[in-house]
């Protein structure tokens, strides 16, 4: 089932004169893991905008085109509304967190929903235990590491019980550390809950393992569509300034030698694994 | 003393006490009533006793020593009070013959003490999620019954709006009491000086220092209104709330106590003269 269907979308800030993101075409499917990738200023935030309804209806501006997600023209559809059904985590871990206690923030959403208290006891437990914070769920915002608020503001998101997850580089602040426990929990919820996730990420030394699909944007625009593995090792995505792994690099300086590897690895055990093939032979 | 440190002074810090667990509206009718009674008596004797009321909850909360901090504070202001009660009633002979020279200025600075320690154990031991439940229990109400009668308020009070800034309030102290630091860290290492010079270099050596708080202040609350917005808030009219405060034995028993004890001074007050 397709989730996500963007047509000829294009959006200009006001006061902007040239779009933020022009005649983007993009489909997801449901379950899928999409890496959004792309230098500073190229729209990776604006596109997620769009997925949630922040856009058009928080953001001035002109949006041309159409987008639809789980079938609700989001022109239509208030954010409110969507907010059942894509979950938004930001990139600034304090500023999306606003109650005492983490149990009290991933309430407030089920709580703007009127949702009855029992029912939201429920979610919340289920919430908090997948994204692993229930240990955490009496302290303020001010005790917990950063790692530790991304991954309770996920669980704020995800109490809603939303078909899409969108995550607008949310291990920008965190240490190595921190950012791996925050995009394993991701990979859980997409591989356990069937969950769509778009992920837009700098760290793509972490992050592509466990995306299913990659998608590099420029200008505005969606250059590159596919498997993460030829989206990255192509040369487009290092003319453009894309922080490739290093292994991807790796393998591209070998191909230029004469030795072409069987697959483009995308981690440093698979790198690893593949060398020892070659060795081998 | 510092600013910064008042403000430590009065945050509240988890703790789990027979007067944290009462609930905020018994404990806030505790403080009100015990001020009440301070404005009510001007008797010295009268005011030890209304002083030392408080005392047990203090122990009882095991907040002695912030209490201590806000005494410390407070005391200065007392003392104020104590002296311009003293020089008016020595340049009036007049209010001499009410009462000796020196009672009646310790009685209103005790006065004044008692209603900065019975509302600092008020705040002492209530979490502001507390506060922030009996603000929303009663303020929705409150709204609705106030829309009812003037029309014309309908739409310019948003209940939950206000509970929600009373909260983000609190929950922002510390991460800006955080930025303000590592601000001042950062200018000082740029070679700011705050501490040398008259008092008008000072002032203008904190301009760099608020700047980057307000621009901080302004990105953040964009920031929480899009996160908020993300998360339905006000998707529907009436909200719930996760928890609901109840009145439990515990607090119907103080309260009765609270009444009674209230009820006896009032009396006093009335139809017994006390001596001093
Ligand atoms: N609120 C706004 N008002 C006006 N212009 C904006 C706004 N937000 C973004 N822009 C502009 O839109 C363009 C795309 O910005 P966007 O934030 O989507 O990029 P990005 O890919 O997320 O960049 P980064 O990697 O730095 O986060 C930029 O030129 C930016 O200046
Ligand atoms: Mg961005």
């Amino acid at each position: 089932m397709t989730i996500i269907r963007a047509n000829g979308l294009t959006f200009t800030y006001s006061g902007q004169l040239r779009p933020a993101i022009e005649e983007v075409h993009l489909s997801i499917e449901e379950g899928e893991f999409v890496l959004i990738a792309g230098p500073s200023g190229c729209g990776k935030t604006t596109l997620c905008r769009c997925l949630n309804g922040l856009i058009p209806h928080f953001y001035e501006g002109e949006l041309k085109g159409d987008i639809f997600v789980t079938g609700l023209n989001v022109k239509d559809h208030s954010i409110r509304e969507l907010a059942r059904y894509v979950g938004m985590v930001f990139q600034n871990p304090e500023n999306q967190l606003f109650a005492l206690s983490v149990e009290k923030d991933v309430a407030f959403g089920l709580e703007n929903l009127g949702l009855p208290r029992s029912e939201m006891m429920e979610l919340i437990e289920w919430a908090m235990k997948a994204v692993g914070v229930y240990e955490l769920r009496d302290k303020a915002p001010y005790e917990l590491s950063g790692g530790q608020k991304q991954r309770v503001a996920i669980a704020c998101v995800l109490a809603m019980k939303p078909k899409v997850l969108v995550l607008d580089e949310p291990t920008s602040s965190l240490d190595p550390f921190g950012a791996r426990q925050v995009l394993e929990v991701v990979r859980k919820l997409n591989e356990e809950l069937n969950m769509t996730v778009v992920l837009v990420e700098h760290r793509l030394d972490l992050a592509v393992k466990y995306a299913t699909r990659a998608i590099v944007m420029n200008d505005g625009r969606i250059v590159l569509d596919g498997d993460p593995r030829d989206v990255l090792s192509s040369k487009e995505a290092i003319s453009i300034g894309i922080d490739v792994p290093k292994v991807v690099k790796l393998y591209r300086a070998l191909q230029e030698v004469g030795l072409t590897l069987s697959e483009v690895p995308i981690a440093a055990e698979e790198m690893v694994q593949l060398l020892q093939e070659v060795l081998k032979r | 003393m510092s600013f910064l440190d008042v403000l430590e002074g009065l945050r509240f810090k988890k703790a789990s006490s027979p007067i944290h667990k009462l609930d905020p509206r018994v404990k806030f009718a505790l403080a009100l009533s015990l001020s009440t009674l301070a404005l009510a008596f001007k008797e010295l004797l009268a005011l030890i006793a209304l002083f030392t009321a408080h005392v047990p909850l203090i122990l009882l909360g095991g907040v002695i020593r912030q209490w201590a901090r806000m005494m410390k504070g407070a005391s200065l202001f007392a003392f104020f009070i104590f002296l311009t009660n003293f020089l008016f009633i020595h340049f009036h002979p007049g209010y001499a013959a009410l009462s000796p020279t020196f009672v009646l200025p310790i009685s209103m600075a005790l006065r004044f003490l008692t209603i900065v320690g019975a509302f600092s154990c008020f705040f002492l031991t209530t979490s502001p999620d507390d506060l922030g439940l009996a603000l929303e229990r009663h303020l929705v109400p409150f709204t609705k019954w106030l829309i009812e009668r003037v029309p014309r308020l309908k739409g310019a009070i948003d209940p939950y709006g206000l509970c929600f800034a009373f909260i983000a309030s609190v929950r922002f102290i510390p991460t800006m009491v955080e930025e303000a630091t590592s601000i001042v860290d950062a200018q000082r290492a740029r070679g700011l000086e705050l501490d040398r010079g008259g008092l008008l270099k000072r002032i203008r050596g904190y301009v760099p220092i608020l700047i980057p708080m307000v621009i901080n202040a302004l990105r953040r609350s964009d920031e929480l209104a899009e996160a908020m917005e993300s998360r339905a808030w006000g998707a529907v009219k009436e909200r719930t709330s996760l928890y609901e405060l109840r009145l439990k034995k515990g607090d119907a028993i103080v309260m009765a106590l609270t009444a009674l004890a209230f009820a006896i001074a009032v009396y006093v007050r009335i139809s017994i003269p006390i001596p001093l």
